[in-house]
């Protein structure tokens, strides 16, 4: 309902911004604009780790808040001149669209439907869904819960497709659907399920958490590609935010991603290798 | 239970701000929409048609539309017409305009409940319209209005739990992000819905102890 209504509301700012298409638009482009206001505004969501949510002292942490610090220090030198304005998942593209901010780092995933209505910035995670196990369980990774056919529950946060996602991956297994988080894995601790599928960050994140207790199967499957988000039409802006954040993957500033990425998904990303650039290969 | 209380513990100033921030948002908007309410109340019993029109214009819209959709609109709509309101500011907005509304129609209701005499006989021996209004008008409709009134104040505490949506760091949104970091969903909803419901009956009854008050007279 609130994913009909948001779209509603986008509907209304895309027909406003149509009958006023002189104002709000900025004569000298984001990011001259963004320089001078001395700060920048991102949007992204506070209720899910590892990406952006709130530690025990009340500040936003997460995975896309290192990356907007990112993209801050490559603006004003100093990672922490960001306002960060809360939003729920719909309305990351109304936001956007509307102006409200200046880009929404809050695990976007791309699609060619949503290119059409804003424009994605150059990828910095890589989603899928995996499988996590308790340590020393029935079953040691992925080859032997698939042996194991129709002996195998899987544990999995309900959803419409959730029932299709798991048979990919193990087209005999049963599927046990749980309406939150944290049953899905008390399932998995009290044994009514031998595995639990859900986003691999969040699996990482949790094994991360919980040391030592669960493994992964080794199988990963649903590649789905993280972005950031602009407005269209400002190619200078995109073109800034990219660069920051490529060369947070593959030059300078790759310390700070590096930093980011063992600290919430508990890996260590390749190293960029010297000599050719790699992306050109 | 002790695993809960912890977390609670650790939560327990963001949830503090949360809850301060609900009963601030339903409070401004109750405030606002009062000032609003009396107006548009008072248009709507005694204006004549075409002034009267506009205010019956604008309580249908109120009247007919779901809160969330007004939130939305206020949130959104203002942007694009180059004037970015704040998600508290937008929310308040939409809850005043809501609880304008509703406020201006049970105002309405009470004026014209009372007996024609009351003015009629405030007008023979030579009221002007607002003292007319403020001696002998008004003080009889506050006392019809004044349970209705306190029921629109439970919806607006109620109503401000969709702030969440658009952003606003009041309760539901902090319970959330609670929800977000300890995974613990039934626990803190249940809590949430526990505050949500003390503040409905604090308002009840100190609802109940004015009419008491304003009874006696």
């Amino acid at each position: 309902m609130f994913q009909n209504l948001m779209k509603i509301a986008a509907g209304l700012g895309v027909v406003a911004c149509a009958l006023l298409p002189a104002t709000g638009a900025s004569a000298q482009g984001k990011l001259k604009e963004v320089l001078s206001r001395g700060k920048l505004v991102v949007g992204t969501g506070s209720t899910n780790p590892p990406w952006h949510f709130r530690n025990e002292k009340g500040e936003l942490v997460g995975f896309d808040i290192e990356i907007a610090k990112i993209v801050a220090q490559g603006l004003f030198d100093d990672p922490n001149k960001i306002e960060f304005v809360n939003q729920a998942s719909d309305a990351r593209i109304p936001n956007i669209v509307t102006g409200k901010v200046d880009i929404a780092c809050q695990f976007v995933t791309v699609t060619a439907a949503r290119a059409q209505q804003v424009a994605f910035t150059v990828p910095y995670y890589r989603e899928g869904v995996s499988l996590m196990l308790v340590a020393g369980g029935p079953y040691a990774d992925y080859a032997a819960m698939k042996a194991a056919g129709s002996k195998v529950t899987v544990s999995v946060l309900q959803n419409v497709f959730a029932e299709k996602m798991v048979k990919d991956a193990l087209p005999e297994a049963k599927v046990d659907q749980f309406e939150s988080v944290d049953l899905m894995y008390q399932a998995l601790n009290s044994g009514r399920a031998q595995a639990a599928a859900t986003d691999s960050s969040s699996l990482r994140y949790y094994m991360k958490q919980n040391a030592g207790r669960y493994v992964d199967s080794g199988y990963s499957w649903n590649p789905q590609t993280y972005s950031c988000i602009v407005k269209q039409g400002d190619p200078d802006w995109l073109n800034f935010v990219n660069v920051a954040l490529r060369e947070s993957m593959t030059g300078t500033t790759f310390p700070v991603y590096k930093a980011a990425y063992e600290r919430w998904f508990g890996e260590t990303p390749p190293e960029p290798k010297i000599g050719f650039p790699q992306e050109f290969r | 239970m002790q695993a809960f209380l912890d977390q609670l513990w650790i939560a327990r100033w963001p949830l503090w701000e949360g809850l301060l921030l609900t009963i601030g948002s339903a409070a401004g908007s109750i405030l606002f929409g009062t000032l609003l309410g009396v107006i548009v109340g008072v248009q709507l019993a005694y204006a004549p048609w075409w002034l009267r029109l506009p205010f019956r214009i604008y309580v249908d819209i109120m009247r007919g539309t779901p809160v969330l959709v007004l939130i939305l609109a206020a949130y959104y709509i203002p942007a694009v017409a180059g004037l970015s309101l704040g998600p508290t500011q937008a929310g308040i907005l939409a809850l005043t305009l809501f609880a304008g509304a509703h406020i201006g129609e049970l105002i309405r209701g009470s004026l014209q409940a009372i007996q024609p005499g009351q003015a009629e006989a405030g007008r023979s021996i030579g009221l002007t319209f607002p003292q007319l209004l403020a001696y002998v008008l008004l003080p009889q409709a506050v006392r019809s209005a004044l349970p209705p009134w306190i029921n629109t104040g439970v919806e607006l505490i109620k109503g401000s739990s969709l702030l969440s949506i658009i952003g606003v760091g009041e309760l539901l949104l902090k319970t959330q992000e609670v929800i977000g970091r300890n995974f613990m969903t039934i626990q803190f909803y249940v809590f949430a819905g526990i505050l949500y419901l003390a503040i409905n009956i604090a308002l009840d009854q100190l609802g109940k102890a004015v009419e008491r008050r304003v009874g006696q007279h």
